[in-house]
């Protein structure tokens, strides 16, 4: 059933209501805090602009995550031909001393690129396997995949049974 | 969920999430700087039009009989020629659709890569039509955009690339590849370059698979998905490139992330060279 195309200001309150999760995935995604940002600034106007193409309101935050995983994936296709070799694939962990243990992020931040959108949006947003294939364009399969390689990879890292 | 996640979730939960300092209020502005307009109903179809001149065929990589050739001049010992270009659009001023193929002649092969190049673009246009009428009718946004190249036109061989990107809110890009073996008149996929006994598809995926750690191990920026890659489609898309060399072309998505765009593999010779027909 379709609905009323949200104004700008429902769509504003919308994106307000998910933009620690838009920052995440994004940041899951990329290498640095500016280039999220502005994959989330681009995502807005993207989204606003075909705000018609959302049909159950509902379903706004997957939506507006699946916009910006795609601006996140044009910044890397862009950026493919520029390597920074000191900021790609598994970063290290953090040097933190014995006492003071990894938070959840900067253990996810560690992750191997491919694991940290699936594993953010699985623990912190609490989106199904389901949701998390829409929204970053792959097989529930590998979402799966990934959450088992990152969980196995946390437990390392966070020395958690 | 097991104990581990519920434990994760937990923390995910109580630990403070560190965003960037003013980040919501960007947000905020940005949202407050959005302009809301009216939408527009007003629909054009212009459907299929045989056009003498095509507007943006590119082509790169391509010899100078190609070049004449997609200037519809006719060349000395040629069998494949460009006649026309076939040109489709759409646009209502929310969805819209631009696809420009070629009509090839001068011999059988060209003949039958034309039909079949018409009929993949009229099953893309079939689609894109049917997911803007029923799929998302007047709400949605979709896009689609198809362009060709011809990869080569040497006296024996004709490859002729067709690209297409369907967009909703980002693309998502695929080609299909055309081969024409002039010598023969043939119209060629990947498995007719194999001896029927020959265990091609194998060779190739393992290759395929190699190359991808290998680059993964090489570049951390570099990402596949080899545990999810199982095998190449027997007639997998390919080409030669301008050294004669075996390239393998994957869809995006299919094998790396979008990031990735399509991912091409250029298979040394001696992988596959007994496994040629003679």
């Amino acid at each position: 059933m379709t609905q009323a195309v949200l104004d700008k200001e429902a769509f504003s309150a919308q994106v307000i209501a998910c933009q620690e999760t838009m920052f995440r995935t994004a940041r899951a995604i990329l290498r640095s805090d500016e280039d999220a940002e502005d994959a989330v600034q681009e995502a807005i106007c993207t989204a606003f602009a075909h705000r018609d193409s959302l049909r159950e309101a509902e379903k706004f935050k997957p939506w507006i995550l699946r916009i910006l995983a795609n601006k996140c994936y044009d910044v890397c296709r862009k950026r493919r031909s520029t390597v920074d070799l000191d900021a790609a694939g598994e970063l290290p962990a953090p040097e933190t001393d014995h006492v003071q243990r990894l938070t959840l992020w900067q253990a996810v931040l560690s992750l191997h690129d491919d694991l940290r959108a699936p594993v953010a949006l699985f623990y912190y947003d609490g989106l199904s396997i389901r949701e998390i294939s829409r929204v970053l364009g792959i097989s529930e399969a590998a979402v799966k995949t990934r959450l088992s390689r990152g969980r196995a990879r946390l437990r390392q890292l966070l020395d958690e049974k | 969920m097991d104990r581990f996640d519920e434990m994760m979730k937990e923390r995910a939960k109580n630990e403070p999430f560190p965003l960037p300092e003013g980040y919501a209020g960007r947000v905020f502005a940005a949202c407050a700087s959005l302009e809301e307009k009216e939408p527009r109903h007003s629909r054009r179809w212009a459907g299929w039009a045989a056009a003498v001149l095509a507007l943006f065929i590119t082509v790169p990589n391509v010899s100078p009989t190609a070049a004449a050739a997609m200037a519809e001049v006719p060349v000395l010992g040629a069998i494949v020629r460009v006649v026309t270009f076939r040109n489709y659009t759409y646009d209502d001023g929310q969805h819209s659709a631009d696809v420009t193929v070629p009509e090839l002649a001068g011999s059988g092969a060209a003949l039958e890569v034309s039909d079949q190049v018409r009929a993949y673009t009229d099953r893309l246009i079939a689609r894109f039509e049917e997911t803007c009428e029923k799929e998302l009718g007047e709400e949605g946004y979709l896009g689609l955009d198809v362009s060709s190249t011809v990869v080569t036109d040497s006296d024996t061989w004709f490859t002729l690339r067709v690209d297409a990107v369907e967009t909703r809110a980002s693309g998502y890009e695929f080609s299909r590849f055309y081969h024409i073996d002039k010598a023969t008149d043939r119209v060629v996929t990947l498995r007719d370059l194999f001896r029927e006994d020959a265990d091609y598809v194998t060779v190739l995926s393992d290759e395929v698979r190699r190359q991808m750690e290998e680059r993964m191990a090489e570049n951390v920026e570099v990402s596949y998905f080899p545990e999810e890659f199982t095998a190449i489609d027997p007639a997998q898309n390919f080409y030669f490139d301008a050294d004669g060399e075996l390239v393998l072309v994957f869809d995006e998505y299919t094998i790396a992330p979008g990031s990735m765009g399509m991912p091409e593999f250029t298979i040394p010779a001696d992988v596959y060279e007994t496994l040629l027909k003679k």
